[in-house]
């Protein structure tokens, strides 16, 4: 398969996702968008082994790698605070008796809109690893020219 | 061109002297040792430091010893490079 075969596959892909996504959501019914995404994802990994002309050397795995470590780095980082804290208001522990009654601030975030902004921060991570592919890509040197 | 080691020393490389005498382009280098010309121009702007079997690929394409292409400069401060953290 040619690289541009490829693309035009996973725009194809991509473009089916978000049509079955939107059924599902008229539907109601998660589990045809869940079913669809994992089937999706598995087409476009083994279309990209087909690839022929896709050139992968050691440096650009190594650029691979390392946006690939930054991205994740930066990404549990945030994911992990923004649930913690999410979690944290709807956690209930025992308390010690207080001379006082218990003040319960009103929630910041309703549970939908928890979804949301995670589903917001995983589509985040797509730009974040394009972001930092770029920046290692030109640090090591992808753009340079040369006089030949 | 030097190339970050990742300690402060410095690998230096001559693959753009070897290229010249054997009349080979970045492209032909690149497409005989199987990376690609990007690769090829990033080691000898220093910009990557080559793994220990590129750089054998590229010191046996030359049918030369891998010191006689590469050359380790202790204790010379540099820019970064992939073979840096």
């Amino acid at each position: 398969m040619k690289k541009n075969t490829f693309y035009l596959f996973t725009g194809c892909i991509a473009i089916t996702l978000l049509a079955i996504f939107w059924y599902s959501v008229e539907i109601h019914n998660s589990l045809v968008s869940v079913v669809a995404f994992i089937a999706g994802i598995a087409a476009i990994y083994s279309a990209r082994l087909k690839v022929t002309d896709l050139i992968e050397d050691e440096r650009s795995a190594k650029i691979t790698e390392k946006a690939a470590l930054r991205t994740l780095q930066v990404f549990w980082v945030v994911f992990c605070a923004f649930s913690i804290g999410a979690v944290t208001e709807r956690l209930y522990v025992p308390a010690f008796p207080r001379p006082y009654p218990p003040v319960h601030p009103p929630a910041i975030l309703p549970p939908r809109m928890m979804g949301y902004i995670q589903l917001g921060l995983l589509c985040l991570i797509i730009f974040l690893y394009v972001g930092f592919r770029i920046y290692y890509a030109r640090k090591y040197g992808e753009w340079e020219h040369d006089d030949e | 061109m030097p190339g970050n080691t990742g300690n402060g020393n410095m690998m230096m490389n001559k693959i753009k002297v070897y290229r010249a005498m054997h009349d080979l382009t970045q492209e032909n280098l690149a497409s005989a040792i199987g990376v690609t010309r990007q690769t090829i121009l990033a080691i000898e702007k220093g910009k990557y430091v080559p793994s220990l079997d590129l750089a054998f690929k590229i010191a046996r394409h030359f049918r030369v010893n891998i010191e006689e292409v590469f050359m380790y400069d202790e204790g010379r401060p540099t820019q970064n490079t992939l073979g840096s953290k």
